[in-house]
């Protein structure tokens, strides 16, 4: 299929300058682009030509930074070109538009933040979008029930994929790529013999870092070693002090632990400071879609302490490789959740593995590319609401409103014009969207654009060190993913399928679906150039790791 | 010269508050070729130099003008830019008319920001600093907001809007008290650190108050009316960017200007000025919202929204926020003392308020 990607308007793809949404587009893309023809619709970047292909997929870069801006070049665009299947990231109020310039294509929809919420979009035009696309896609189940809630009529249409992470650059700390890393980084920063807390994240009242420092001081009566690294940008330069990073700079100024505040650090060179540490925090205070810091948590095998807002306990499974904070307001949860973690190491050492467990069996970015293209596939052979019909005159109406729209009262925070890295804009507004999540923080990202043709699925094994997921017993079996104690499952918030299927089973349901096929073939084909023994229990093996269920 | 970014510069005892580095001199000159004026001098006459912003005072063949470097976002300030050349053009308002570049422009962007020239007010002199003076600022400011109504900012701005954020505001307020707190807490051995201790429940609670009189008022009501029905406020609105010229009042400095209710600006003006008094004066406060009335009238409704954001503990929170930055050097003995006042002038707000409080009833 002849597919496009249109990305949104603040940072540009690969993620050059970080961002979530970027990082997410160009984890995948190795994936989807052995199956479908794809060009991504970005934001221009000096750095970075207007048009070009890299590995088979087609950039066309357009003047971003405003969404009234972007929107003209996304229209243009489409006219000249048509395709199969066009899927809108985290951009509502670019699907009507879209629409009306490609009436023939399938749309699907991809939500990273609540982009639906009244203050973004009117709940006329947000009702005509929904009507228009076949699928969305969510990050957490969060995220589709707030969409849910406002329209239950979209209900039908929206699945949650988990994002994913490179468990090759996010590895724990006693990897031996990462041993001397993690060595040298604790010698430089004083942290040798220390329990490393680590949180990384945007310093803001939402990331809440600052219930962390407040429960410090009952934590350190209880454990002699600890230390804390912040990672996060603005702490250090002057320019860039907000009142916040002042208020938990002078709250750590009192502390009688060491306190690492690193400033900024490149998403090239993040993994580093996760494989330095012992235990991983997010504090968040406000209903986060889900951040990613989560799984490269996970992939860095850190025990994880999360709180219970918006969409981040989704990934925890309690008491497996983290716990939650019911009531992250308070610093006491804090202290009490890392007290219950700290003082059983054994515990918090089987929490690490078991991150690492999911981190490769559950999220990595070949998982979330197959859901991806099952939702594509899904699109594709729906035939009913989404066959574009007549636009009604209410639709021609709502369309032309949005194209000729002055700004609506959402202050546009464009990205700026140098590196988003050092933000050099003092926000004016304090509410916490994906906006400022793309274009502020740039930590929870991963791979530098070079790094993106390693991603080409190859089915390596986890090196040693990491347990593989236990080889099913019985060859007959395919255990996706392996079987749970009851309680387990229970616990499991991640929807992962525990369906266990017979090898013919799973054959016939693939022969039916064209795109699972294909999916079988790739893997033989994959499997054919590092293995002579193409046995079934190889295949069945790689299979599981696609996670074709 | 293409590809230098304009950013904050640093200051020490060796740079006066006039200095601006070399390279933004030289991007100045470079925008002034844009302008088909023949300068004779070039003077800075301010500086943000923690924010990149400057402006100079240019002498030219057909008269004075400014040069203004402006800090913010491009896109914003496009905002602002249009904001002004609407007040001029359409609404005849006495704001500096901007002087247009060779092809026509409002503006060059240079250095990853927006420059501007504009006609250069003289004279201005500012008002005096009684309560006449503080009614021409009351009456031109009504009269600033009343002719930015209507506004529409250009296609490519980004839109400045407070006007859904009253209540995030609020709350931060009462966050922040929290944080006051809690660093207060931990620098228990400074000086002030227990005066503040002793007094930020009692500002906390005030804060509270207002917030839920906010939510119970008809600010949600109000709001739906929508930008353009508003106006503009202008922020930063006191005794120098209000000034007298010779055919009435003049407004300058608009850069800061973001819709909201237009109330902020007064409440602002009326507070401070009571603040300069030491204490709160019922004659002068009514005798302000009077003189703004009669060049923007107030509804009641308005009026309501004026009493509660006046309710806030505006002036505490603005003096001791500071905290946050350098708790040592901030919490000595002169801010005890700052402490004391504030509680003072605090406590001759509240009969001040009651007894206004009713003077709107029956409007309209």
């Amino acid at each position: 299929m002849k597919i496009l990607m249109i990305c949104t308007e603040k940072l540009p793809v690969p993620p050059v300058l970080g961002g979530a949404i970027q990082t997410y587009i160009s984890g995948n893309l190795p994936y989807l682009s052995q199956f479908h023809e794809i060009t991504v619709l970005g934001i221009s970047e000096p750095s970075l030509p207007n048009l070009e292909t890299i590995n088979g997929v087609h950039y066309v870069r357009v003047p971003g930074q405003i969404l009234e801006i972007y929107r003209e070049g996304v229209i243009k665009y489409l006219e000249s070109t048509s395709f199969d299947l066009i899927h809108i990231f985290n951009r509502p109020r670019l699907i009507l538009p879209v629409r009306k310039a490609a009436p023939e294509a399938k749309i699907t929809l991809s939500m990273h933040n609540d982009m639906f919420n009244p203050d973004k979009i009117s709940t006329e035009e947000a009702t005509a979008a929904l009507e228009e696309v076949s699928n969305i896609v969510t990050v957490s189940d969060y995220v589709g029930n707030v969409i849910k809630n406002l329209y239950p009529q979209a209900t039908a249409k929206i699945t949650t994929i988990y994002s994913g992470v490179d468990t090759e650059q996010f590895l724990p700390g006693n990897h031996p790529k990462m041993q001397k890393i993690r060595n040298e980084i604790r010698k430089e920063h004083g942290l040798e013999n220390k329990t490393v807390i680590l949180f990384a994240g945007r310093l803001s009242h939402n990331k809440g870092v600052d219930r962390l420092i407040r429960a410090l001081p009952e934590l350190s009566k209880k454990f002699k070693d600890l230390a804390v690294v912040i990672v996060g940008s603005s702490w250090f330069s002057k320019d860039e002090v907000t009142d916040y990073v002042a208020y938990v700079r002078a709250m750590t100024n009192k502390l009688t632990i060491p306190v690492v505040t690193t400033g900024f650090v490149s998403p090239s060179a993040i993994q580093n400071w996760f494989a330095a540490a012992d235990l991983f925090v997010c504090t968040s205070q406000w209903n986060e879609p889900l951040a990613r810091v989560h799984y490269e948590a996970m992939a860095a095998g850190l025990p994880i302490i999360t709180t219970a807002r918006g969409g981040n306990a989704e990934v925890i499974q309690l008491n497996e490789n983290g716990l939650v904070v019911e009531n992250p307001d308070n610093p006491v949860g804090f202290v009490d959740k890392i007290t219950e973690i700290l003082a059983d190491k054994s515990k918090m050492q089987n929490m690490g593995k078991k991150g690492r467990e999911l981190a490769v069996s559950l999220y990595k970015w070949d998982r979330v590319a197959s859901e991806i293209l099952g939702v594509w596939d899904k699109a594709i052979h729906t035939s009913s609401s989404s066959v574009p019909q007549a636009l009604t005159n209410n639709d021609e109406q709502l369309i032309s409103n949005a194209l000729v729209m002055s700004p609506d009262p959402i202050e546009v925070k464009s990205s700026g014009i140098k590196s988003q890295n050092e933000q050099n804009y003092k926000m004016e507004t304090n509410s916490e969207d994906e906006v400022i999540e793309e274009s502020i923080i740039l930590l929870d990202n991963k791979p530098e654009p070079e790094l993106v043709p390693e991603l080409v699925p190859e089915p390596e094994l986890e090196p040693e060190l990491e347990p593989e997921p236990e080889p099913e017993p019985e060859p007959e079996l395919v255990l996706v993913p392996e079987p749970k104690k009851e309680k387990e499952i229970k616990n499991n918030r991640t929807k992962s399928k525990l369906r266990t299927l017979t090898v013919r089973d799973l054959i016939k349901e693939s022969l039916r679906d064209s795109l699972r096929m294909m999916v079988i073939e790739q893997t033989i084909s994959d499997m054919s150039k590092i293995s002579s023994e193409n046995s079934i229990k190889n295949l069945i093996r790689e299979l599981q790791k696609r996670k074709i269920d | 010269m293409d590809n230098l970014i304009i950013e904050p510069w640093e200051t020490d005892d060796l740079t006066d508050e006039f200095f601006v580095p070399d390279y933004i001199e030289q991007i100045a000159q470079e925008v002034l070729k844009s302008y088909d004026l023949s300068v004779n001098s070039k003077q800075v006459i301010t500086t943000k130099a923690d924010k990149g912003g400057a402006i100079w005072k240019l002498e030219t063949s057909s008269g004075p003008k400014s040069l203004k470097l402006l800090h913010r976002r491009p896109t914003r300030s496009m905002f602002s830019l249009g904001a002004q050349e609407y007040l001029v053009k359409v609404q005849e308002a006495r704001v500096p008319p901007i002087v247009k570049t060779k092809d026509e422009k409002d503006y060059v962007e240079a250095g990853g920001k927006l420059w501007f020239v504009a006609e250069w007010i003289e004279p201005l002199v500012p008002v005096t600093k009684d309560l006449e003076g503080a009614k021409h600022l009351c009456y031109a400011l009504g009269e600033f907001h009343r002719l930015s109504k209507g506004y529409e900012p250009p296609q490519q701005s980004e839109v400045a809007s407070r006007l859904r954020k009253w209540p995030s505001s609020y709350e931060k307020m009462i966050k922040k008290m929290d944080w006051f707190r809690n660093i207060a807490n931990v620098y228990r051995e400074l000086p002030a650190s227990t005066h503040l201790l002793n007094v930020v429940d009692l500002f906390e609670e005030q804060a509270r108050n207002s917030l839920t009189r906010l939510n119970q008022s008809s600010y949600s009501e109000l709001i739906k009316k929508g930008n353009a029905f508003w106006g503009l406020v202008h922020q930063d609105y006191g005794w120098s960017n209000g000034q007298m010229g010779s055919n009435g009042m003049w407004i300058i400095d608009l850069d800061g200007v973001a819709f909201d209710l237009p109330l902020r600006d007064l409440r602002k003006l009326i507070s401070g000025t009571m603040a300069d008094l030491y204490r709160w004066d019922v004659h002068w406060v009514r005798e302000m919202i009077k003189s703004y009335h009669e060049s923007n009238p107030l509804t009641t409704e308005l009026y309501e929204i004026l009493m509660i954001d006046l309710s806030l503990p505006n002036e505490f929170y603005k003096n001791i926020k500071e905290v946050v930055y350098d708790p040592e050097l901030f919490l000595n003995d002169q801010t005890t003392q700052l402490i004391q006042t504030i509680v003072d002038t605090d406590q001759t707000k509240w009969p001040v308020l009651e007894e206004i409080a009713g003077d709107w009833r029956g409007m309209e």
